[in-house]
């Protein structure tokens, strides 16, 4: 009994030391040119590409960082994109988490439509919308306010969110929002209560979605913003990019900054990427 | 200051929206509640239109006859909800109606003029007499008969191209899917530092796209890229792959599509494996326990339980997925375009933008646009139908 | 049952939120819009280096400060390339276009025959400013951009750790390669980008052809063989040059003295001079010595350019904007900061610009360049060149081929355009 059972451990650490070992190895992948642009935005002289492969480059400085940070507005970039994405995923989630609702839980007549044209609206090649989408900034006078953008961020990753959230809510038994239904609690009561905190995988996904969406969006922005105190780090990024010539340690060293952003609400996430609930225990 | 003043500023344009939200829902649930009564009706017809035209007046947007105009929708909606809705699937459309009328706010125009355009012939030569006077002349369906007789490339006929497409749309949703269905198996497993190796495992994704890609691309370089580099590692340590066919390779010039996929398989499998893993959350242990009972093998779980089971969440992120590759030119054109600008990675789409952008084809690129719609809107259709009878059989 | 469950808990709330919402939608997004601007606004697009936004912005900031000036706003955006002209098409079809734009002239014929940008014949003096760089931005007998630097050009510089004296031929270069740069390792000799054709027009010039004629384009032509021939010799029977390189790449090589050489523009000069300080080498780029002919680099300049859009009663605020920016001081000044030529004849001859190597050298390669035709045809030519050539040069298709199908397909190209 005893072998038996060290038979078992031993074959499950054997199996997690692979796992290690297969995630240890596509870590490096996923890392590995991170650190390029790290060592990039280090070398001094707008140098891209080297062939020096050390990650340290030789005269290691920091002076990329310091010219971003004290020569240009990256500071208030950074935060002109950080409310901006705030609100979009605020709005965006809200939006899609009730959208899915009704296509899971109800029937009506033109579902399967709804869910087509949610998917349609993706199918147009973004770089077609350029001239529309100035004429209607300029029609409607968006240009320069970030009320336009806000709304088109969210919108525009709706389709994602309301199809994710409508996957993971038709996994979740019906008899759980039933039960609570015979109890009195009216039909948002449940979603908001059941629903709800059922499915913070998904939400959490629609949320990071709806975040690196904003967070890197360029085209609407360009469309929109002209001032380049308003300007979205994406825009402000661009402008060390000139025809020829690009300032290459201060592009690296604000993708590095930006990145960081990202990567905490990843790792924050992780929180909330397991369901809230075991499902078991109330399936039974 | 500033910072206040912009927090200021976003909070009112968040309450802007969720007052928009508010009146949507009003206005929709006084239909849905009291289609029925003729006074409501009567109301309605003179406050609606009323409402709306201040709307439009503070959005500069007023013209003569707005008001009949929205008078006569006013009717229309009014005898639509009277015979059609008749009160019925409330709960269902007000819960849609926000995120709907927000997609028709921002993609209705635009679409209707990229039909327009379609059908008219907006080009370098007639460009100034669009500006000047807002007519074009007529084309009928001319252009659509170029997109498909005409190729936008030098080398390949149209439907080359289209085949092209096809196998990178293909190649890079399989590998998406295969490479973040892996991970996210291993990263489901009870072990250590998971939340790290997550966090590392999306830097692809967090990354702002044009850096990751060129970063990449510098990975690809014939001399000085890691990869050519670790071949000629391998190539030295382990001769007999020399013999295989292995050596170091002018990627970008020799085998620019499959450097494009590469670097596009790398940059999209994160996504996948956060959805994937999302979707894994959703199944639940008693599934496994039980087929454990059984004596079932892990891969007859795999087939059994976990495919089935995250269908529902993998399905909608690999028809997005589908569509978003085939329209996705931004790797191929931070990897090709400026690397001496070759046609021979470039898909429907990155081609289409050549067209438009390069020879001011508007017409003729608002056509092809249209066709590309329309490809993708039949694939998922008839996609989403095969789905829904997998799921029928089940 | 769940309907009416709804219905309670919303029936109150909604008539409210009614009530409370519409007023305060109105009021605010009233509020929020932006005024319209007045005529002492002006609004400049660019798509320069990001080392250049300074100095633009220190001329502008003088200009202001001129007593006649005052109350006078100017809002610069840049923009990048491909940005800037779908972003000026677009806003020029929306009817709110920027006053100016400053750029290169390649785009410039595409305005011109879209009337995006307005002839400038009768509000300035073009016999001041030097009749190449004008040249360049006259289409159809019009000049479309008043020049505020000349050259844009490709220049040759070197490495003075590596290389003593500058070559005067192709044929001391490759003896430069084949010997010294042998024995100093060097990864290659000469560092330029193969497959970007603005490289090739020196080499093509120096064959005796051009890549375009009026508004034809020439490309299947025996110089076009000769030149596409040149480069496969240099790329696979001589190593001179880096297999598979781009912008960043030969900048690299030859940053990192790995290359003794490179062919890189005037934009490159200020750069090159920090980077390398007393090892700054720079020379003309040499004679071929097979045909015995110079490399004839094309040769423009940096323009500003009034859009069709900006109101008659700006005008001679803007002309007075663009006479600032290039009168003599301005111009002289310009080349003390960004080491470009002028383009105003008056200030070529003042004493801080002859008395200056650089500028010697960067002159005296102008004077061997030719300007680069305006016309829009020449979209067509880039395009097709930078395709065949690529396929050329990494040997996909033979030179006759590649040259003949660039020919034709610049040809379709541009009836396409014209049709």
């Amino acid at each position: 009994m005893k072998k038996q059972l060290s038979a078992a451990a031993k074959r499950k650490r054997l199996q997690h030391f692979f796992i290690h070992a297969g995630i240890i190895l596509f870590a490096g992948a996923c890392v590995y040119p991170l650190l390029r642009i790290l060592t990039v935005s280090l070398r001094p002289g707008d140098k891209l590409f080297s062939t020096d492969l050390s990650l340290i480059p030789a005269g290691a400085t920091f002076v990329s960082y310091a010219r971003l940070l004290g020569d240009t507005m990256f500071l208030r970039w950074l935060w002109n994109s950080l409310i901006i994405t705030l609100a979009t995923s605020f709005i965006g989630v809200s939006l899609a988490s009730t959208a899915a609702y009704a296509f899971s839980r109800f029937r009506f007549p033109g579902k399967k439509a709804g869910m087509i044209l949610l998917l349609s609206s993706q199918m147009i090649p973004a770089g077609m919308l350029i001239l529309p989408l100035f004429l209607m900034i300029m029609k409607l006078k968006l240009m320069n306010t970030y009320l336009g953008m806000i709304i088109a961020y969210s919108v525009s990753s709706l389709p994602f969110s309301i199809w994710i959230l409508k996957g993971y809510y038709d996994t979740i038994p019906r008899s759980l929002e039933e039960a609570a239904l015979v109890d009195g609690t009216s039909q948002v009561g449940a979603f908001w209560r059941i629903i709800l905190p059922l499915s913070t995988p998904a939400l959490s996904i629609a949320f990071l979605f709806n975040f690196t969406t904003a967070w890197n969006e360029y085209l609407v922005a360009r469309v929109v913003l002209f001032s380049s105190k308003q300007y979205t780090w994406t825009l402000g990024l661009f402008e060390l990019q000139g025809q020829y010539i690009t300032q290459w340690g201060m592009f690296a060293a604000g993708s590095m900054l930006v990145t960081i952003p990202v990567l905490c609400v990843f790792l924050y996430s992780s929180k909330w990427l397991i369901s809230g609930l075991t499902l078991g225990s109330v399936k039974g | 200051m500033e910072i206040l003043k912009s927090i200021y500023e976003v909070a009112w344009f968040i309450l802007l929206i969720a007052g928009g939200v508010a009146v949507l829902e009003g206005y929709l649930y006084s239909h849905f509640k009291f289609y029925r009564k003729p006074l409501f009706e009567v109301s309605a017809l003179i406050v609606f239109p009323l409402l709306g035209l201040l709307a439009l007046k503070t959005f500069g947007l007023a013209a003569p006859g707005s008001y009949s105009w929205l008078a006569v929708s006013e009717v229309l909606i009014l005898l639509f909800f009277r015979f059609a809705v008749k009160g019925r699937h409330t709960v269902p459309f007000m819960l849609l109606a926000p995120a709907f009328v927000g997609l028709a706010l921002l993609l209705v125009y635009p679409f209707v003029f990229e039909v327009y355009l379609s059908f008219h012939d907006l080009k370098l030569t007639t460009i100034m007499m669009w500006k000047n006077t807002g007519t074009l002349p007529f084309a009928g369906i001319s252009q659509y008969v170029k997109v498909f007789t005409t190729s936008p490339l030098s080398e390949i006929t149209f439907w080359a191209l289209l085949g092209r497409t096809l196998v990178w749309t293909f190649s890079n949703v399989f590998f998406h899917v295969t490479g973040g269905f892996i991970l996210a198996l291993m990263l489901n497993n009870q072990i250590r530092f998971k939340g790290i190796y997550r966090t590392l495992l999306v830097i692809p994704w967090a990354m702002p796209q044009v850096v990751a890609v060129l970063a990449m691309r510098g990975e690809f370089h014939a001399t000085n890229g890691f990869v050519n580099i670790i071949i000629t590692k391998l190539l030295d340590t382990l001769p007999f792959l020399g013999s295989l066919g292995v050596a170091p390779v002018q990627w970008l010039s020799d085998y620019p599509l499959l450097t494009c996929t590469l670097i596009n398989v790398w940059l999209g499998i994160p996504f996948m494996m956060v959805v994937i893993l999302g979707g894994l959350q959703s199944i639940s242990s008693s599934y496994y326990d039980a087929a454990d009972i059984d004596g079932a093998s892990y891969l007859q779980k795999l087939r059994y339980i976990t495919l089935p089971l995250i269908r529902p969440v993998l399905m909608p992120a690999v028809t997005l997925g589908t569509v978003w590759t085939f329209n996705n030119i931004n790797v191929i054109y931070l990897v090709t375009g400026q690397a001496g600008g070759t046609e021979q990675a470039d898909i429907l789409v990155s081609a289409l933008y050549k067209a438009a952008f390069t020879y001011n084809r508007y017409s003729y690129s608002a056509a092809f646009a249209i066709v590309v719609f329309a490809m993708l809107f039949f694939f998922s259709v008839f996609y989403l139908k095969t789905f829904d009878a997998a799921k029928d059989e089940r | 049952m769940t309907k009416r469950n709804f219905d309670k808990r919303y029936s109150a709330i909604l008539p409210l939120g009614l009530c409370l919402f519409i007023p305060l939608l109105f009021s605010l997004s009233a509020c929020s819009r932006p005024v319209p601007d007045d005529s002492k606004k002006i609004v400049v697009w660019e798509q320069e280096d990001a080392q250049v936004a300074p100095y633009i912005d220190s001329v502008f900031q003088a200009f202001k400060k001129l007593p006649e000036n005052a109350g006078i706003e100017i809002t610069r955006t840049h923009y990048q390339t491909e940005d800037l002209r779908s972003q000026f098409q677009a806003a020029s079809l929306a009817g709110v276009p920027p006053d100016l734009l400053l750029g290169p002239s390649d785009t410039a014929g595409l305005y011109a025959v879209s009337g995006f940008i307005m002839p400038l014949d009768g509000h300035f003096d073009f016999s001041r400013y030097n009749a190449p760089v004008v040249e360049a931005i006259t289409l159809d007998g019009h000049s479309w951009g008043v020049p505020v630097s000349n050259g844009n050009h490709l220049m040759m510089f070197y490495n003075k750790k590596l290389v003593k004296s500058p070559p005067g031929t192709t044929d001391e270069l490759f003896a430069y390669c084949a010997g010294p740069a042998k024995a100093l390792k060097l990864d290659r000799c000469i560092a330029f980008d193969m497959g970007e054709p603005f490289w090739l027009m020196p080499w093509l010039g120096a064959f005796g052809g051009w890549p375009m004629a009026g508004k034809k384009p020439t490309l299947d032509t025996r110089a076009m063989r000769d030149t596409v021939n040149f480069y496969l010799e240099l790329k696979y029977d001589k190593k001179y040059v880096p297999m598979e390189c781009d912008y960043n790449c030969m900048d690299s090589l030859f940053k990192e003295n790995k290359a003794a050489f490179i062919i890189n523009g005037d934009w490159a000069i200020s750069g090159y001079q920090k980077h390398f300080k007393k090892d700054f080498g720079l020379c003309i780029i040499p004679r071929l010595s097979r045909t015995g002919r110079y490399p004839s680099p094309m040769v423009s300049g940096k323009y500003f350019m009034v859009s069709a859009g900006a109101k008659p009663e700006k005008m001679a605020l803007l002309k007075r904007l663009l006479e600032f920016y290039t009168s003599k001081e301005n111009q002289v000044r310009q080349y003390q900061v960004l080491t470009r030529l002028p383009a105003l004849k008056a200030a070529g001859s003042a004493p801080e610009i002859t008395s200056d190597e650089v500028s010697r050298i960067s002159l005296d390669q102008i004077l061997k360049g030719r300007p680069m035709p305006m016309a829009t045809e020449m979209r067509a030519v880039w395009d097709s060149a930078r395709n065949y050539l690529g396929m050329a040069t990494t040997r996909k298709l033979d030179v006759d081929t590649a040259v003949r199908k660039m020919q034709e397909n610049a040809e379709k190209k541009i009836e396409e355009m014209n049709e």
